[in-house]
């Protein structure tokens, strides 16, 4: 082989590796690219316990404790901070509001925190799926009559979109963890709702 | 083009109120004043049918029914009105049948019409007992003074005498018939979608009036809502491609999680989050099937 075929075979190597970063989320840079990497690691992390929920995988709660260590540390600041003001270049999916109102933003970031910690605190609280799940939605929204006015069918922590309420990693973590694991994913998906473009 | 669409609307509305006596004309005569029924159920269907979610403005406090968050469209600001039993504001007054006429017909019980942003398009398929449940259910929600803000839409979509002429051309009041042949779960499935959770309403084009491409349905559309994107194709092929499977599907509209760990943003997290989270697992199943093997 010769010196120039090497050479063109290091550089095109080299390109390959550079152009694989870069495709990655499509085209993403700096630290738009840092923050759907940042996503891409908790999505994988749902995905892993979700696949527990859904009976794909037996149950483990290491498992649990894994996926959850992953997203508290990208919660709080360590997620707020890879959005500094106007950090919309392409791909960026965020949107304007996410500095318009930045409190609740952070607000969500941080209880992301707080419910990380308590799913890992619930890993052990199985309760026998089936039923409980089956009624899960059916109870909590019409089981005492009143129903429609009820406020925990409705609006309880309103600011947070999902419904629930604030409560600490320790209380979280006294409570079924297929519940717990709920609430994770409600609060993302109020984070999405609100401040995430949806793709084309 | 604009000037094309703006003759063919203006004209619409000036034939509205000669085609609005024969429009209410076809409105079904019955009654459910005979029916009972059961607040609970009706509650389920509230959850499952997007009355709560879309009727309650839940981020800013709002009470339950008392009307919804703005829905920003090119057609203008849309608000769900107060459905509370307040009588001057709310429902309070109506009877069963004035609300069958809202889901069924698209009217208020002074017999004007509904924009089609409330998708009786759909509730039309509901079945007498639904209706009925709904209504009981209803009943029971405190009572909120105070009226829901007035739509804010442009012309000429502003023109409200418009509607009975769109209901003609493209709304067909009907009830939901079973395809026979398929099974109960494809059925229940394709009733729920169908009517209640009116899947198609979001995730099917549109034309420039409004109406769904009733042909293509569950094709994917460009979302009318403000500041959202695309809606995907939900057809089983499209759902196929993308790597869902029924097990995912359900487990999605239980939980808000996609089948790639993803969870769900724009409308749909609203919509799961108001609706189909608080749906039987049983009822999730069916709809996943149903929409995984459409015929």
């Amino acid at each position: 082989m010769s010196k120039k075929t090497i050479v063109g075979f290091i550089i095109a190597s080299a390109l390959g590796v550079v152009s694989t970063v870069v495709i990655a989320h499509g085209g993403a840079t700096g630290i738009v690219k840092e923050r759907m990497d940042a996503m891409s690691d908790m999505k994988d992390s749902m995905k892993s316990v979700s696949n527990m929920f859904k009976g794909n995988e037996p149950y483990d709660a290491n498992k649990v404790r894994v996926a959850a260590e992953v997203i508290k540390g990208h919660s709080g600041e360590q997620l707020t901070k890879l959005f500094p003001e106007g950090s919309l270049k392409h791909p960026s999916e965020a949107k304007l509001i996410v500095w318009s109102e930045w409190d609740r933003f952070d607000k969500l970031a941080k209880h992301l925190g707080v419910l990380s910690e308590g799913l890992s605190k619930a890993a052990d609280n199985i309760e026998p799926p089936a039923s409980t799940n089956e009624m899960m939605g059916g109870s909590s929204m019409m089981g005492n009559g009143g129903m429609m006015g009820e406020s925990s069918m409705m609006g309880e922590s309103s600011m947070m979109g999902g419904g629930h309420m604030m409560l600490t990693a320790d209380e979280y973590g006294e409570m079924p963890v297929e519940m717990v694991f709920k609430m994770v994913t409600d609060n993302c998906s109020s984070c999405h709702t609100r401040f995430r473009k949806e793709k084309e | 083009m604009k000037r094309t669409l703006l003759f063919i609307l203006g004209t619409g509305a000036a034939l509205a109120i000669g085609w609005n006596s024969m429009n209410n004309a076809a409105i079904d005569e019955y009654s459910l004043q005979e029916l009972t029924g059961d607040v609970s159920r009706g509650a389920y269907m509230a959850r499952a049918s997007g009355c709560i979610a879309c009727h309650t403005d839940v981020e800013n406090g709002g009470a339950p029914l008392a009307g919804g968050p703005p829905l920003k469209t090119p057609f203008g600001t849309f608000y769900a009105p107060n459905l509370t039993t307040d009588s001057s504001h709310g429902i309070g007054n109506w009877t069963v049948d004035d609300f069958a006429k809202a889901l069924r017909a698209g009217k208020n019980p002074k017999g004007d019409s509904y924009y089609p942003a409330f998708p009786y398009t759909f509730y039309t398929k509901l079945t007498d007992q639904d209706i009925a449940d709904l209504w009981v259910a209803f009943k029971t929600v405190p009572a909120v003074d105070k009226p829901a803000p007035d739509h804010e839409l442009g012309f000429p979509f502003n023109i409200r005498s418009g509607l009975p002429v769109w209901q003609n051309l493209f709304f067909d009041q009907g009830r939901f018939v079973p395809e026979s042949g398929q099974s109960e779960k494809y059925n229940r499935g394709a009733y729920l979608v169908e009517s209640a959770t009116h899947c198609a309403a979001c995730h099917s084009e549109r034309n420039v009036f409004g109406a769904l491409d009733v042909d293509n349905p569950f094709t994917g559309s460009k979302s009318l809502l403000e500041g959202e994107g695309r809606v995907p194709a939900i057809t089983p092929q499209a759902l196929l491609d993308k790597g869902w499977t029924e097990n995912d599907l359900a487990y999605a509209l239980k939980s808000g999680l996609k089948h790639d760990g993803d969870a769900f943003g724009s409308s749909m997290g609203e919509v799961v989050r108001g609706g189909t989270s608080f749906m039987r697992k049983q009822d999730l199943n069916a709809i996943a099937y149903y929409l995984m093997n459409r015929k």
